[in-house]
């Protein structure tokens, strides 16, 4: 908890720092926003909450510059201004850091950093640059490597170096959309630490979430978004999860503790029915990104993979899944030695995989919903009988897959890129779970999902597991990790950092695995 | 507040709004070379209607544009088949030159029958073509080199190749021709006048390319490789070996549709006879949206406009303006593309 002599206090009649009044945005077909209002204080941070969908992200984005509102009028420090674009609004003082990264994935840390930056010197060597880089991530206390491409940082480093960009153009009021999604719990614990000492500053934070813990941890005020709407704004110090779960989703919702199996479930087998054997395995710029990993995973258990992301978690899926090839040790699935197995090999095994990013590797996201939904059953009768592709066949699976996952496809000849990322995430776990009869690997199977649908996936999961399946859950919560898991295991830097049984485990631990301290104390 | 009407863009485009932009492009060309005709002195109306009568109303016309229609089809399906990987053949047009090529070194050099000597030298213009992308195929799938550049500037060679043994090793001795060589006496059948077999079988190929994408396993295969790369390899399927495949038959195609050109309509291998064919495919296959049934329909109406450009030279307009006017259609459908991904709303309305 945050001491109040820690609050930044306005002189009494400042005007807000950012007023919206009536925001309305209308996409063809949707309502993104109407009738919005919202008032961010100095010294305040804001949590917006709702679920995907809830108009959040569009609302910032209106009031960044990217969108203009088709209603309503922004208001900042008193008087009524217009962005037309996201410059305008950093020279304003409104700097956005977005769930889906802007950067340059072909450039250096430090070009993006100095990107479209009055303050870039005009005449800059990249060392010169780097070194301003640097001394901006000692000022504000965000590690980030200066001279590293974007492209070949981990999601939470990508993160950093956009928090430091905004920073570093003196914003007044930032604007964080789901920042903790990719940080350990100490990660976030320093950020909220870092935006707290912001905010005192007289400046503002708008923190966009569906994550009720961390909403009611860090803000100050809550305004809560449903269906485009502004459905409350209360002081945080007067709400709790339960209220705020029922104003955000209308109904009420609660995670709980998955692992106990019903009565007529597959228990967790005797011998391993896949087991990773002292395998390393290089990335893609070719460095060992898997150092001597031995898994076992049962059939009927769920086994976790915690870890911050970006410690191997990636070319571990992949390994288990036969998209990646092993430097060294061996694969075993039930007893048999894989040998230059590919990934049509792992899946005509019974092995699935919910893939970490769907839309660039699970989906062709402009081909149809039908071609998407059979693209692990399209060899086998009834679609691929004699060399042929019955198109037929293939849209009456993918009718069977839609409605397993409770998907209703107005036409499934369109491109699946049109369905909301929480359908196109629960079909591609349908179409893995048909297939999963040994092991499904997930990769963070509730990234970027609400919490309707974060549950839905989650027992999915659990009814495959009920089935009979290993399951292997790669993710970065750690509150999700607790309610699935039988055993949890911790990657950091490609190594494995030892299981621990879920029944005596500790929160702690598991933080201090994911900072690789366990490494240390063997060491000592 | 803001009133009045602004742009939205959709995500997807209708079908029906794309073809209507290409429409409206072709209609803007035509109308702009009216116009600059009519500045010149002429008069459009009687032009156009020279046009349609010199082709449609006589068998010879028909016949003319039959044989033109032959080459479009198959330059413009090898093109939309290497895009179903997502490479960009622009070499169609060296590829069409081995094919015709190929075909004369049988059809000059082997002696047999007809009836095997004609599809040897058929076979031999798909071999030619195959051998001829053959190098930027390896050089896209092992090496990630960008198959523009390679399959472009082997045009080049396989033109200077073809000028060279047409005018010099193989030139004609007997017919005093310092640019062709001897008419090479195996031909494809006529199907009607003068137009040959090669019409069916063109619209054949095409129709077959569209059916194996559509209804075989392993256009399913292809057709995820082009689309999402990674999707494919994720769902086990071997990109690379598809990418080979594809554009090794892209080349073949353009190497067949030398060959027909060859042993069908020119019957002697000389400098010019690519005619601007493999170039042309490339507009073909874009403006059926590499389509493969499409290409039989937008290579009709390139044959037509070539046509008509072989018509108006008649009347001393030169072809070169129907050079700018196809050029002019490509780059006015590129732009209807974009715009068709956009729909005028009104803002500041309510509801949906």
């Amino acid at each position: 908890m945050i001491a109040p002599q820690d609050r930044y206090e306005p002189a009494p009649g400042t005007a807000p720092l950012v007023q919206l009044k009536g925001i309305a945005k209308y996409f063809p077909g949707v309502a993104a926003n109407q009738d919005v209002d919202l008032e961010v204080l100095p010294g305040e941070i804001h949590a917006l909450l709702g679920e995907n969908g809830a108009g959040k992200s569009t609302l910032m984005n209106i009031l960044t510059g990217i969108y203009q509102p088709d209603a309503g009028e922004i208001v900042i420090d008193g008087y009524a201004r217009e962005f037309a674009s996201p410059l305008e609004a950093i020279a304003a003082g409104i700097g956005m850091v977005h769930q889906h990264f802007k950067l340059v994935p072909a450039f250096t840390v430090a070009e993006n950093i100095h990107l479209g930056w009055s303050e870039t010197p005009r005449l800059a060597s990249a060392r010169k640059l780097e070194a301003r880089t640097r001394a901006l991530a000692q000022r504000f206390n965000l590690h980030v490597r200066a001279d590293a491409l974007v492209s070949e940082l981990s999601t939470g480093e990508q993160q950093r170096v956009e928090i430091l960009r905004v920073l570093a153009r003196q914003a007044r009021v930032l604007i964080l959309d789901e920042p903790t999604a990719v940080l350990t719990p100490a990660e976030a614990r320093a950020l909220f630490k870092a935006l707290r000492e912001f905010a005192s500053r007289g400046n503002a934070v708008i923190f966009i979430s569906h994550k009720l813990e961390e909403v009611l941890e860090i803000s100050d005020r809550i305004t809560i978004l449903r269906g485009g709407r502004r459905i409350a704004t209360h002081d945080a110090a007067e709400c709790n999860h339960r209220m705020l779960a029922r104003l955000m989703v209308g109904r009420e919702i609660v995670l709980a503790d998955m692992r106990q199996r019903p009565v007529g479930a597959a228990p967790r087998s005797a011998a391993p029915v896949l087991r990773l054997e002292s395998v390393s395995a290089l990335n893609d710029g070719g460095n060992t990104a898997l150092h001597d990993v031995t898994l076992d995973v049962h059939a009927g258990e769920i086994v976790g993979v915690a870890g911050v992301a970006g410690n191997g978690q990636r070319e571990l899926s992949q390994v288990l899944t036969g998209l990646r090839r092993t430097k060294s040790g061996r694969i075993i699935v039930d007893g048999t030695p894989l040998q230059a197995a590919g990934a049509a090999e792992f899946g005509e095994l019974g092995i699935g995989h919910i893939p970490e990013d769907r839309l660039r590797s699970g989906l062709a996201p402009s081909m149809s919903v039908a071609t998407n939904a059979v693209m692990r059953e399209y060899k086998k009768p009834p679609i691929g009988t004699g060399g042929l592709f019955r198109s037929r066949a293939a849209t009456m699976l993918a009718r069977e897959i839609a409605k397993a996952a409770d998907v209703s496809v107005p036409d499934f000849s369109m491109p699946v890129r049109n369905l909301s990322g929480g359908n196109q995430q629960r079909l591609v776990a349908r179409r893995e779970m048909r297939i999963a009869h040994k092991v499904l690997v997930a990769a963070y199977p509730s990234r970027g999902l609400d919490v309707g649908a974060i549950n839905t996936m989650l027992r999915y999961i659990v009814e495959l597991r009920d089935a009979g399946a290993g399951i292997v859950l790669i993710s970065e919560e750690l509150e999700e990790l607790l309610n699935l898991s039988d055993r949890i295991v911790v990657l950091y830097e490609g190594r494995l950092m030892g299981a621990l049984d879920n029944e005596r485990i500790d929160v702690e631990q598991i933080g201090l695995l994911m900072g690789g301290r366990a490494l240390q104390q063997e060491a000592a | 507040m803001r009133q009045g009407l602004r742009l939205q863009r959709l995500p997807s485009v209708q079908p029906g709004v794309a073809l209507g932009m290409r429409a409206l492009a072709i209609a803007i060309v035509v109308l702009a070379a009216s116009l600059v005709l009519l500045a010149a002195g002429e008069d459009p109306l009687a032009l156009g209607a020279q046009l349609v009568t010199a082709t449609f109303s006589s068998t010879f016309g028909m016949e003319d544009f039959g044989l033109l229609v032959i080459p479009l089809i198959l330059t413009g399906l090898s093109v939309a088949v290497g895009q179903q990987v997502g490479a960009w053949n622009i070499g169609a047009e060296g590829q069409f030159l081995l094919g015709a090529f190929a075909a004369t070194t049988v059809g000059l050099f082997v002696p047999g029958p007809a009836v095997l000597i004609l599809p040897l030298m058929i076979a031999a213009g798909a071999l030619g073509g195959l051998v001829w992308i053959l190098v930027p195929t390896l050089a896209r799938a092992f090496a990630g080199v960008n198959e523009l550049i390679t399959t472009l500037l082997l045009n080049f060679v396989a033109a200077l190749l073809v000028y060279y043994v047409s005018t010099g090793p193989w030139r004609d001795r007997v017919g005093m021709s310092n640019s062709s060589t001897a008419r090479i006496t195996v031909e494809v059948p006529e199907f009607w006048g003068l137009v040959h077999w090669g019409l069916p079988i063109a619209i054949v190929m095409a129709l077959a390319a569209a059916a194996t994408l559509a209804f075989s396993r392993w256009g399913y295969e292809v057709r995820l490789s082009g689309s999402n790369p990674s999707a494919a390899a994720y769902a086990g399927i071997a990109v690379r070996r598809h990418i080979v495949t594809v554009m090794l038959l892209s080349g073949l195609i353009a190497g067949v549709a030398g060959a027909f050109e060859l042993a069908g309509t020119v019957h002697r291998l000389q400098g010019g006879i690519s005619n601007n064919f493999g170039y042309l495919g490339i507009m073909v296959a874009v403006l059926a949206r590499n389509s493969c049934v499409g290409v039989i329909f937008t290579g009709t109406l390139m044959a037509f406009i070539l046509n008509s450009g072989i018509i108006l030279q008649t009347q001393g307009i030169t072809t070169s303006a129907v050079l700018a006017m196809t050029g002019a259609i490509l780059f006015l459908t590129a732009i209807g593309d974009e715009l068709a991904h956009y729909r005028i709303a009104r803002a500041g309305a309510r509801g949906s």
